[in-house]
């Protein structure tokens, strides 16, 4: 599916690794990553992803970042002070890859290959969001990623999904069944996923 | 139509409608059903399901149908027992609902179809199991009545299945043609069940029934105490098929019963076999009872007359002639006294009832004797219905081997009525008396019975096993409950489904007469518009046919019963 062109004002970055179930990219601006359990949409053609981390660091592993602040009243005059500090830092986020576009159909399968570097991101505006999550297989990525970090991406996509949907209650109800028919034998995780969603 | 399950949509495959799936099939055995998880989507509530209702469900080869007998609540998580989801939350109990915590319905799978296109083959009970996954659907009006058929000739509208406008209809040749039973307790139903199966005997136009009818309630008006209503009897709605005989006059008089003969018996006819049958209700030991085979041996035919004439010590006199315990005879007579008072015994043997009774049950007429106010005395119950079942047992018999004989035409089937039939089939006096051999074996000789009672485990288990088809409403004993189900296919599951009736016009039917165990709601009888529906299908000139008999010579017998 062709997406339109203002959708490019929110491009966030670009692929710099990507597996089959997996990607990081490096966004453009300092800070600029999307929100935990934010949809992305991937190159083109598309593939969807939801961001399970997001890690800023120096661009040069061999050079650590080092305390600056000592004289500074805030951190912004820490920021102002030292100029530099934008160069050598970057953002990077980590996303799970839950569907591909294909000829115009969603699916929410792991693309026949993942996205090239350099592929750029995009954040899903919410319309794209609501049609991708009419279907709610994808949830089974996230429930079963392995990350330390599942329930708590879990919990912000939900959140962040809801909030496309104006908040919409039906959908975290749904999301609940879908995500009940997945964590059969474990009420307590479910439990706790749904009744954060609802903060 | 519905049986309580939501059934909007299709099932999609291109084949008849069948309502929305209601869950799969994930477990169970012949022997104790089979499991049907509830679709997680939660469209389905396990509320709407109630159990003794219809379910169909979809196997590969065979469409399978079978009865609910089962509730379950069940959960993919123990520890959701410990810990179950706050219910503030809706969102939470929602969401598990259906899919961590569902329900399960048991089904007992009692007959199957072949599953082929344009099929018209009949139910034949399940000698398998859906397989795994099959789609269950509530049953729908055309399911049940390829199951239990259509209301015609053949055919007789007892009731509906739970929550279902749809008829279930007995097969009537298959319910004379051996002895059936009505239980529950006081107050269910059974007087209305019976009404309504003498109705269908009637409308099958191939038997006769005699009533024995303790409470005057079947042959002219009873009551209905519930609607506090009068509500018709036999002789009522269908006047020209059914005679009403009364060994109660007055009692009949009084109540508007128009009688066509008036019973009388005489002392003659009374055997020592029906002293031994009141034993226990007159309190006799078993030696006082058995004087009375020596009180026929001396005296002969007409033994009682002859012994109730003695009086004092004419008594002794004749123990000690006889060689018989002198208490023993004293309180035989003390006991057979009480048969003086009952008017309708005389010395002479003029009339002959049980011969009348035949006379009518030949001619195809429907008889039932009204007992009015003997009613309440069990001992002339149980006397006149044994006394004259006896002389009708006879002539059967007679009738049936002359017919092998000559291969003449079988006597009309008969189906006898009697109430508080524990009474005359418990296990003590069943082999004795003449309903216990009707019980066992007259059906080879064309007379079975309808046996009405509220205490089932009193009737002797061997009579029980016989009975064809049974209708029972409410039962709350446990040792009732056993033993109408006894023998009866997935009695366990069956038990679940009788101890929940409801208190009235509910009755579980299994049995001859019927392919499955059902739950119906009975039919109702009493209003206008039931005894329209009741009486359309009678047709007096099938009825009237008499075996061997020419058009001509019916319809001269016809005109002279109508004119006189």
């Amino acid at each position: 599916m062709q997406h339109s062109k203002d959708e490019s004002d929110k491009r966030i970055g670009e692929v710099v690794r990507a597996d089959s179930a997996t990607l990081s990219a490096q966004c453009y601006d300092l800070y600029g990553a999307p929100s935990l359990g934010a949809l992305l949409r991937v190159g083109d053609p598309a593939a969807f992803a939801v961001v399970q981390g997001i890690r800023t660091e120096p661009l040069d592993p061999g050079r650590p970042v080092l305390a600056r602040g000592r004289g500074a009243a805030s951190v912004e005059q820490v920021y102002s002070d030292n100029p530099q500090i934008e160069r050598l830092l970057t953002t990077r986020f980590e996303a799970l890859i839950v569907g591909y576009d294909s000829s115009g159909i969603y699916l929410q399968l792991l693309p026949p290959s993942p996205p090239p570097i350099h592929s750029f991101v995009y954040a899903c505006p919410p319309p794209l969001v609501e049609t991708f999550t009419e279907n709610l297989d994808f949830l089974r990525f996230l429930v079963n990623s392995g990350s330390p970090l599942a329930d708590e991406v879990i919990v912000a996509c939900l959140r962040a999904v809801a909030a496309s949907r104006n908040r919409d209650k039906d959908f975290i109800t749904r999301a609940g069944r879908a995500l009940a028919s997945e964590m059969t034998g474990e009420a307590a995780r479910l439990n706790s996923i749904l009744r954060r969603a609802q903060l | 139509m519905t049986n309580g399950f939501p059934t909007n949509g299709m099932d999609g495959d291109g084949l008849p409608a069948e309502g929305k799936a209601i869950g799969t099939v994930v477990g169970g055995s012949l022997t104790d059903g089979v499991e049907i998880r509830l679709n997680p989507s939660g469209e389905t509530l396990i509320e709407d399901v109630k159990v003794g209702t219809f379910v169909t469900i979809r196997g590969k080869r065979y469409r399978f149908f079978g009865v609910v007998t089962n509730l379950e609540l069940n959960s993919s998580d123990s520890r959701l027992r410990h810990s179950p989801p706050n219910s503030d939350d809706p969102v939470v109990a929602e969401a598990i609902s259906g899919t961590m915590a569902y329900g399960v319905v048991s089904v007992l799978p009692n007959l199957t179809i072949p599953l082929l296109a344009g099929s018209h083959d009949v139910p034949i009970a399940a000698k398998t199991v859906p397989s795994h996954f099959s789609p269950a659907y509530p049953a729908s009006a055309e399911d049940v009545q390829s199951v239990f058929g259509q209301d015609d000739d053949r055919h007789f509208w007892i009731g509906n299945p739970l929550d279902m406008d749809t008829r279930v209809c007995l097969d009537l040749d298959a319910l004379v043609r051996r002895s059936m039973g009505i239980f529950g307790k006081s107050g269910t139903g059974k007087t209305f069940l019976t009404r309504l199966l003498l109705v269908g005997i009637l409308q099958d136009g191939n038997a006769s029934s005699l009533v024995f009818d303790m409470h005057s309630e079947y042959g002219w008006s009873g009551q209905d105490s519930d609607r506090n209503l009068q509500v018709k009897g036999l002789k009522q709605l269908f006047p020209s098929l059914v005679s009403t005989f009364t060994l109660d006059e007055e009692s009949s008089r009084r109540r508007g019963s128009s009688v066509d003969e008036l019973v009388r018996i005489g002392y003659g006819e009374i055997e020592p076999e029906d002293v031994e049958l009141l034993k226990e209700n007159l309190n006799l030991s078993d030696v006082a009872a058995s004087a009375a085979f020596n009180l026929q041996q001396h005296f002969g035919e007409n033994w009682l007359g002859q012994f109730l004439q003695r009086q004092g010590p004419e008594i002794g006199e004749l123990a000690d002639e006889m060689g018989v315990n002198r208490a023993a005879l004293g309180a035989l007579h003390n006991r057979l006294s009480r048969f003086r008072r009952y008017p309708f015994l005389e010395d002479s043997n003029r009339h002959n009832a049980a011969a009348t009774i035949i006379e009518h049950l030949e001619r195809g007429k429907h008889v039932v004797l009204e007992f009015g106010r003997y009613g309440r005395d069990l001992n002339a119950y149980i006397l006149v219905s044994n006394l004259l079942s006896r002389r009708i047992h006879d002539r059967y018999v007679e009738l049936k081997e002359e017919a092998e004989g000559n291969n003449g035409p079988d006597p009309r089937p008969l189906v006898i009525v009697i109430e508080e039939a524990h009474k005359f089939l418990n296990p003590a006096v069943a082999p004795q008396t003449t309903f216990g051999v009707i019980a066992r074996e007259l059906r080879k000789y064309n007379v079975t019975l309808m046996v009405i009672d509220q205490r089932p485990s009193g009737i002797d288990s061997e009579v029980m096993s016989q009975l064809g088809t049974r209708l029972t409403c409410q039962l709350d004993n446990d040792r009732d409950i056993d033993a109408v189900l006894s023998g009866a296919a997935g009695s366990r599951q069956l038990r679940g489904v009788l101890a929940r009736l409801d208190a009235k016009q509910q009755a579980l039917i299994f049995g001859h007469a019927l392919p499955m165990p059902v739950v119906v709601q009975t039919r109702d009888y009493g209003t206008p518009d039931s005894y329209a529906q009741l009486t359309a299908k009678v047709r007096p000139a099938a009825v009237e046919a008499i075996p061997g008999e020419t058009r001509e010579e019916r319809i001269e017998r016809e005109i002279g019963e109508l004119f006189g």
